[in-house]
């Protein structure tokens, strides 16, 4: 077969390339070296060097609306902000693992080689076009991520949550594919505008076309946490290094987040028999909030609060995904779902971050009462901590709050009053424990856990990350904008 | 300008207070609240009492694509409430100079931050930056009651702002709603400004509750009769009364819960006419049952700040019905009701924590004969007493009574009950101030007899301000009701259509422009 490709095509991707280009510098430097981790400085500043260049790199292709290689990857306004997303999202994990006892140790290399190629297969799912690109990206996404998870060092906890991550991520890889070849099966393409052409007649008269869209959505269900596909991720999050469960519950949530919304606008759920399909969604919508803010109430571990706090995320944003998905103002919900993504990233990012500012050694469990009086200790942490919950919360003026505003307003304006109002409980629920560390750390005086102040970088970082939330909380506009001026395209 | 100033400048004292070392945070503060009372009063001097248009009006886009914008002005219904939040946050300063002892900054930059958004939330114009202020006035507030609070802080911290927030969050949902409906009117362009949202016209059916105007007006209801508190939504109230520290209990009752009653009569009342016509005998009726059931639980209270967090149930309740009563006193009785609210409960919440200060205990029970020990504490103490059960020449009297007639107009019933309210109250409040003050000597009096129980100067300079305000709105409301009339007198002349314009402001002429017409008039007539 003759693979033909444009050179501008090349210019597209080449975020990736030079990802890649900075991934694989290291790890031949250690080879060479030896099989020695020399400086793991220069690997963190090669990485992140990679990371800065890729972001100039996509940020030179805002506002383009292109298709390449054949119509496999397709550039345009969602896969922009989100590719933006993952590479803050991935330098900021470099921040955090370059300090991080769990992963700055001999295998340092490989563990930013794996983590920057992990970062390459998300940027491959939000530019996938085509099913089998999709599946690809999800798999190198992945299969970088088992490897990442069980390079700890720690004894038990992280091998379990590798291998639990690892049998049932490829168990719902199946299922995806088991679906995707439904699909192929009764459209015969597998690239998303052939499906979309043919979707709202196939769900009225093809069965195994439906077989195939619930089956495709499940496996992405799986990635974001929805319930009742939600179960692996308090024993993933807690057993992963910090800097992974940021990385995981940021970067892979962001991307397979935006692809249900591509594969929601496939115009999948227009049809009169896709009620049913989307009434089911709805419920998993409502059934995510609950039970992730339930649970996240019981939890002591502050990982184990923060999983099911994503848990609950997801929900929210699948309200968004749905009002994107059934035709009229899909716009809003569609760049209400993209703001809510950003928005959330960065809080989880600082939240995740501090919790690493507290790990002496790669065995810590920081509880939430580890906090108590941390207010004392390190009033600037403890504030950087509050603004994060509140931010999580959805209380004013932080970012927060106009990411459920956006997406609420989407859901009443498409007809999901009873999810937002729903999701409006679902948030006065997650406030209480949203509050707990905040009350440990400002209304107790005891000792607990100390901010190990030789973290100098991931305590910038997450300063930057409060600041940015409380900024964007007061000017949203810009950034909303920006980003409902490039998501029309999704819809054509 | 000056709004804004006036919103905003408390977070910069907050900063300010911040950056100095922690001994001079009290004489600062003091100095800066007090300086920002009389910044505030420029409001006063610039508002023109004559018309009920919105006033000192700033508009600037805030998130244009939903059509938010940073919308402040002032208008009869907010004037006074801005005022007293800026009165009361200096008298609430140096009134708790002693009772704070840890982490004196924190503190006082939670109450700049409180003031802020508070003065915010009277001013805004604009239903989500209303929403924002509203709900940013819980945070500093939490910390203040879940750091200087007492025992049982943490409960009642995480219950006040629960509690509230539920109610608020019903609220941004209609909120919404109604920016959408604005968009359809308005062709294309959403708008979140109370102005637009005053223009709209709500589909209403009575006798049906699921009907568009019935749903958001009880969605907006419910985050409002919750900050009031109207029974049966008042349980945080006493708790989050009794565990706050004093100063922390003063702005509670004195400004936060008017943040409720100024919701009524900014947003549920015009908005939703027919909707609060057909269900003002609801409101009515639990406005009366939170009256008496207030007062009878005071009367058994054995602690004396619980007794004053049910008195503040019981009256909330009499502001609800001067409101609902949808007539000319009852509205201004309400609004009325209002500051005197602040101002007399504040005060007793302010004397109640100077004792306490010095006994460290607030039973009823343990006092006894305090009056012969401290004379003075008692004679102020009765004062504002006389102003809670409404004795004519104070402040509460006029508001009581304005609400009261008000209430007969609306329904003989509801005016009967409503009075028995007042008997009530002037029972619990006298029979306490009985057993404190009067009677054998109480334990806890002899023990600290000794140490000086009677005011300070200090505390009088606390107490001056308030009992002279309690005098002067007692003898002439006049002075205070002028500036509110216009507005109430619109509200309710219009309430079916209600609109509300922006008064425009007559450039003044500069010097220049003066001297330069001036002559263009010489030339002429040469």
């Amino acid at each position: 077969m003759d693979i033909q490709f444009e050179l501008l095509d090349l210019l597209l991707v080449s975020p990736v390339l030079v990802l890649f280009l900075a991934s694989i510098i290291p790890l031949t430097m250690k080879v060479l070296s030896g099989n020695r981790e020399t400086n793991t400085f220069s690997t963190f500043a090669c990485g992140l060097g990679g990371v800065i260049a890729a972001t100039f790199l996509t940020a030179a292709n805002y506002g383009i609306q292109k298709t390449a290689f054949q119509e496999a990857l397709r550039f345009d306004g969602l896969s922009f902000w989100i590719q933006m997303t993952v590479l803050l999202v991935a330098g900021a994990t470099l921040i955090f693992s370059k300090e991080s006892s769990a992963t700055n140790n001999n295998q340092f290399s490989e563990f930013v080689f794996l983590l920057l190629n992990s970062a390459i297969g998300m940027m491959v799912v939000v530019w996938a076009n085509d099913l089998m690109t999709l599946f690809i990206g999800i798999e190198l996404m992945s299969l970088c991520l088992y490897i990442l998870i069980a390079l700890s060092s720690e004894e038990r906890l992280s091998k379990e949550a590798a291998f639990k991550y690892f049998v049932l991520g490829s168990f719902a890889s199946a299922i995806m594919l088991y679906g995707v070849s439904f699909i192929y099966g009764t459209v015969n393409a597998t690239t998303i505008p052939e499906i979309t052409k043919l979707a709202p007649d196939l769900m009225e008269t093809n069965r195994l076309f439906l077989m195939g869209v619930i089956l495709t959505m499940l496996g992405l269900f799986f990635k974001v946490s929805i319930f009742p596909f939600h179960a692996w991720t308090p024993d993933v999050y807690q057993g992963a290094a910090t800097p992974l469960t940021a990385f995981m519950s940021t970067g892979v949530k962001a991307v397979s987040l935006a692809f249900i919304l591509r594969f929601f606008t496939m115009d999948i759920l227009l049809s009169e028999h896709s009620t049913p399909l989307m009434n089911a969604v709805e419920w998993l919508a409502a059934l995510t909030i609950l039970v992730g803010n339930i649970a996240a109430i019981m939890q002591t571990n502050f990982k184990r609060m923060l999983a099911y706090s994503s848990v609950a995320h997801s929900g929210y944003v699948l309200i968004g995904l749905l009002a994107a998905g059934v035709g009229g103002e899909a716009l809003l919900g569609a760049s209400g779902v993209v703001f809510y993504v950003i928005s959330y990233a960065i809080m989880t990012l600082g939240a995740f971050g501090v919790i690493g500012l507290f790990e002496t050694n790669e065995d810590s469990m920081i509880d939430i009462d580890d906090l108590k009086g941390l207010a004392q200790r390190s009033p600037w942490v403890a504030a950087c901590i509050s603004l994060f919950m509140l931010s999580l919360a959805g209380i004013p003026p932080t970012v927060g709050f106009f990411g459920k505003f956006f997406i609420f307003s989407a859901a009443i304006k498409q007809g999901f009053v009873w999810l937002a109002i729903w999701g409006v409980i679902g948030s006065v629920i997650s406030v209480y424990f949203y509050l707990r560390p905040i009350v440990l750390m400002y209304m107790y005086d005891e000792e607990g856990a100390t901010v190990i102040s030789s973290k100098v970088l991931t305590q910038m970082a997450i300063t930057i990350a409060a600041l940015l939330i409380l900024a964007l909380g007061i000017f949203s506009e810009p950034l909303y904008k920006a980003v409902l001026a490039n998501m029309g395209s999704l819809f054509l | 300008m000056l709004l804004s100033l006036i919103i905003f400048l408390p977070i910069f004292y907050g900063l300010i207070i911040w950056l100095l070392p922690e001994k001079a945070t009290r004489v600062t503060a003091m100095t800066l609240s007090g300086f920002h009372f009389v910044f505030s009063l420029l409001i006063l001097i610039k508002f023109d009492s004559a018309t009920p248009a919105l006033q000192l009006v700033e508009q600037v886009p805030w998130v244009p694509t939903f059509g938010i914008s940073y919308f402040v002005g002032v208008d009869g219904i907010s004037l006074w409430l801005v005022l007293l939040t800026t009165f009361l946050t200096p008298v609430t300063i140096l009134g708790s100079w002693t009772a704070i002892e840890n982490k004196v900054k924190g503190f006082h930059v939670a109450m700049f931050a409180l003031e802020a958004t508070m003065i915010g939330t009277f001013l805004a114009m604009d239903a989500v930056l209303f929403y924002v202020f509203f709900e940013a006035s819980l945070i500093p507030m939490y910390f203040m009651i879940g750091i200087w609070g007492g025992p049982r802080k943490i409960y009642a911290t995480v219950k006040f702002f629960i509690y509230t927030m539920f109610g608020s969050l019903f609220m941004l949902m209609a909120l919404i709603a109604l920016m959408f409906m604005t968009r359809d009117m308005l062709g294309g362009q959403m708008s979140a400004s109370l102005l637009d949202f005053y223009k709209l016209d709500i589909p209403f059916v009575g006798g049906d509750f699921l009907n568009t105007q019935t749903l958001l007006f009880f969605a907006f209801a419910l985050a409002f009769a919750i900050k009031v508190p109207m029974v049966p939504f008042h349980t945080w109230l006493p708790d989050a009364h009794v565990e706050a520290p004093t100063p922390g209990s003063v702005i509670l009752a004195g400004v936060m819960l008017k943040m409720g009653t100024y919701g009524f009569m900014r947003f549920a009342m015009p908005l939703f006419p027919e909707a609060v016509q057909y269900w003002s005998w609801l409101f009515m009726f639990l406005a009366v049952f939170g009256i008496i059931y207030g007062a009878l639980v005071a009367m058994v209270q054995p602690d004396i700040k619980k007794l004053v967090a049910y008195s503040s149930v019981s009256h909330m309740g009499y502001v609800i019905l001067g409101l609902f009563a949808m007539n000319s006193y009852g509205m201004s009785g309400g609004l009325y009701q209002m500051l005197n609210h602040g101002i007399s409960t504040g005060a007793l919440f302010l004397m109640v924590g100077m004792v306490y200060e010095k006994t460290h205990s607030r039973e009823i029970s343990k006092y006894g004969g305090l009056a012969v020990v401290a004379p003075w504490y008692a004679i102020l103490f009765l004062i504002v007493t006389m102003s809670s059960i409404a004795v004519p020449m104070t402040n509460g009297f006029i508001g009581e009574f304005l609400i009261l007639l008000g209430g007969f107009q609306a329904s003989y019933a509801f005016g009967v009950f409503a009075v028995s309210g007042v008997v009530l109250g002037a029972a619990y409040m006298l029979w306490m101030v009985k057993r404190v003050f009067f009677g054998a000597e109480g334990e806890l009096v002899t023990k600290y007899k000794s140490h000086g129980l009677d005011l300070g100067l200090r505390e009088m300079c606390v107490m001056a301000p308030l009992i002279l305000l309690i005098f002067w709105m007692g003898i002439f409301p006049n002075h205070f009701l002028k500036f509110t009339e216009a507005s109430v007198q619109h509200l309710l002349n219009n309430k079916n259509n209600y609109e509300l314009t922006i008064k425009q402001d007559v450039p003044e002429k500069t010097f220049f422009a003066k001297a330069k017409s001036d002559r263009s008039v010489a030339t002429e007539e040469n």
